[in-house]
């Protein structure tokens, strides 16, 4: 006689650990379910859908959005969602795999239910040759970080939109709404910060990583040398004190960088030219004060028009 | 010419000298008027001009005319008819110690690939994908370590595998041997499974189950072929004997970077060709998962496995040449590992594991088949970047024999092309 007593015993006490911390949640009546693999794209959903959307995010904002582990309550999340919003390209790594963990195919890169928001953007980088990972962790597409200039988030409403429309056709009016007033307070907003960084102009920072193409072409920033030695490849010495001839040579003041990498390299460099080390965000609520669009750029740019003056 | 200069001179001698005065006095007065009036006109129109500037750049900056763009495009993607390939080279120093004769050539010191592993996947159609996984070994030629189809979108929202895989038993054995925290197997996984876990030919079936809590179940169930990975002594050789399998998988966010997961694994087949299921094996895996930062995180994971067979009278000899028979030389066998895992930044991580493993084989074990194989190992792990990594590993084992090993790994993992890993 197999144990049977003993597995159905050991199944029990799995579920019953479960159970401990059994609580209603989920969705309300009627509402689409969205999963956004960012806090941006979540954001965003929630200014257009709002009461008429669930909306769950993938990756936490304090974490590098490129490496991102997602958990079996992601998987549980996505399948049983509606839409599913995430950034295209080859940024979020896990995204395919998560999609197929979760096995809910309309969701599925290119399919009906899953909104790339790259789409329309007008992107960076952009490579011209072959590439190889002798250049590090390099974009095949192009710089996938395009969340970080407001104007694309014109561009990333558009596409969120369109899809609301088509997936929940009986709210389009409702959508369009209140997806023209997001646009037009944005649009109002991206004038006053163009204004708060005209002076930034022209001026040259170092970056972290390269993920300040977009947020640099919005202000009209310089940035062609980075912290790392290529994109992925932590500094050595060496890099650092050819970063430190050239940050004298170009009178840099300022080394821009996300919260979540280490921040001892700059703060060394910024200590030997006297530099100021710049910190920005890369996802909505990354830092306290950060948890909306608005806030996020209003916190960026003050950011840099405070280290530039 | 000469005439009208005579005659200017008569007219100013005759012109009253008072008169002249004060025509020169009124004359300065306008003039004073006339420039102060310039100088308030000019000082009015600066000021306007600052304005009309200061208003322009207003203008410029609000409306500032679009720039010339072509219409948005889709976003380039690569021609996905070719199927994702990536290869992974796994090349293993091993240096040991051998005080147990008994070991084999294996243990012996050595550097080789111990695996280059050529992964392929596409979707198929809709429905379904491919994924394939060979493995060119520099001891053991080539073999296929996977080759399945997983259909998505099947009744219930279940989703099915079908083909050669690595079944959802545990922690350690879905995983591949280069993705493995450790250089190795844990030993219960070694002894109980095979060296390199197990990979199997079936089919099975995995849900999502849709419950109101905030727990995450996952339920897989599966018919595998018989036998083990190689070396394994759970169940029998003969293939067409069937195993069974089935794993609960209990998640639950305790925090944002905190969570714990709880699995039950059995599975059930035969331990020769008789089609009659013998061995049942019944596992139990923990992980507790704290995301510290970026790349900090702590792991501490356990699994442990135990075993009830049921075996045929056996005859052995006594070694004087007497025969005698056991009537049910079966058991009851367990062991388990721990695991301390620490990720310390972007480039180090370092561990520890804890091994105890009861061996099955009683045949080879001889008469100390119900002790029990210790081992302890640590590691430490370079990260050169995404996709290089190097580990050194230090191990001492206990074995049932009373033989003591020590063995040193050095580890270098190397991926190229298109790897994504499935989700545990």
């Amino acid at each position: 006689m197999i144990k049977s007593k003993s597995l159905t015993i050991l199944f029990g006490i799995a579920f019953l650990c479960s159970a401990l911390y059994m609580t209603p949640c989920g969705a309300a009546e009627g509402q689409l379910k969205v999963v956004a693999t960012q806090t941006m794209y979540a954001d965003i959903v929630k200014e257009i859908g709002k009461d008429k959307v669930d909306v769950k995010y993938v990756a936490q904002p304090k974490f590098n959005v490129h490496f991102i582990q997602p958990k079996p309550s992601d998987v549980r999340n996505v399948s049983k969602a509606d839409l599913y919003v995430n950034a295209g390209l080859d940024l979020e790594a896990w995204s395919d795999p998560l999609l197929e963990a979760a096995g809910k195919s309309d969701l599925f890169r290119g399919r009906e239910r899953n909104v790339d928001m790259s789409r329309g953007v007008r992107l960076l980088d952009v490579p011209d040759h072959q590439l190889s990972r002798a250049e590090g962790d390099i974009h095949l597409y192009g710089n996938p970080h395009y969340t970080m200039n407001p104007e694309n988030v014109v561009v990333m409403a558009g596409n969120i939109l369109e899809k609301l429309k088509t997936i929940d056709p009986a709210n389009a009016a409702y959508y369009e709404e209140n997806e023209k007033a997001f646009v037009a307070r944005l649009e109002d907003k991206i004038a006053e910060w163009r204004k708060l960084c005209n002076p930034c102009k022209g001026q040259e920072v170092i970056s972290y990583h390269k993920d300040i193409a977009y947020f640099a072409d919005f202000v009209g920033l310089k940035a062609e040398q980075y912290i790392e030695v290529k994109p992925g490849i932590p500094p050595t010495p060496k890099h650092l004190e050819f970063l430190e001839e050239y940050v004298k040579a170009h009178n840099i003041k300022a080394i821009v960088m996300p919260t979540y990498y280490p921040k001892d390299a700059a703060d060394k460099l910024a200590a030997r030219v006297g530099a100021k080390v710049v910190t920005i965000c890369q996802n909505v609520g990354e830092l306290p004060g950060t948890d909306n669009v608005f806030s996020f750029f209003d916190y960026n740019f003050k950011q840099i028009s405070d280290a530039l003056k | 010419m000469r005439g009208v200069l005579c005659l200017i001179v008569f007219i100013m001698l005759i012109i009253p000298k008072e008169a002249f005065a004060q025509d020169m006095v009124a004359l300065e007065t306008q003039v004073k008027e006339l420039t102060q009036m310039v100088m308030g006109l000019k000082t009015t129109v600066d000021m306007q001009q600052r304005e009309i500037t200061e208003l322009k750049k207003t203008y410029e900056i609000k409306y500032q005319p679009p720039v010339p763009q072509p219409p948005p495009q889709p976003t380039p993607l690569p021609a996905k008819f070719t199927p994702e390939i990536g290869a992974v080279a796994d090349i293993v120093a091993k240096f040991d110690s051998p005080k147990n004769p008994a070991f084999d050539e294996d243990y012996i010191n050595q550097v080789d690939v111990r695996e280059l592993e050529l992964v392929l996947g596409s979707n198929v159609d809709p429905y379904s994908r491919l994924d394939a996984t060979i493995a060119f070994s520099e001891k053991e030629g080539v073999c296929l370590e996977e080759a399945y189809l997983t259909r998505f979108d099947l009744p219930f929202g279940t989703t099915a595998r079908v083909g050669r895989f690595l079944p959802r038993i545990g922690k350690a054995i879905p995983v591949h041997r280069d993705s493995l925290d450790t250089v190795d197997e844990p030993l219960v996984i070694q002894r109980y499974f095979g060296e390199e876990g197990m990979s199997k030919t079936g089919v099975d079936l995995t849900k999502t189950l849709d419950l109101p809590m905030p727990s995450v179940h996952q339920v897989t169930i599966g018919v595998l072929e018989g036998g083990n990975g190689e070396g394994g002594t759970a169940f029998g050789p003969a293939r067409k004997r069937p195993t069974l399998y089935g794993h609960i998988k209990n998640y639950l966010d305790i925090t944002d970077v905190t969570n714990f997961e709880l699995g039950v694994s059995d599975a059930i087949g035969s331990n020769d060709n008789d089609a009659s299921f013998k061995v049942n094996v019944l596992g139990l895996d923990a992980t507790l998962r704290h995301i510290i930062g970026q790349d900090q995180e702590v792991k501490l994971q356990g699994e442990t496995y135990y075993m009830n067979r049921r075996e045929e009278a056996v005859s052995m000899d006594d070694g004087a040449g007497n025969f005698f028979t056991i009537s049910n030389p079966g058991g009851d066998f367990w062991g388990g590992y721990g695991l301390f895992d620490v990720r310390l930044s972007s480039r180090w991580g370092t561990g520890l594991r804890v091994d105890y493993v009861q061996p099955v084989d009683r045949l080879t074990d001889g008469d100390n088949f119900n002790k029990a194989e210790v081992g302890i190992t640590g590691y430490l792990t370079f990260y050169q970047s995404e996709f290089a990594r190097l580990r050194a590993q230090i191990s001492h084992t206990v074995f049932t024999t009373g033989g003591e090993d020590n063995r040193i790994f050095l580890q270098g993992t190397f991926a190229i092309g298109e790897h994504k890993h499935k989700l545990q």
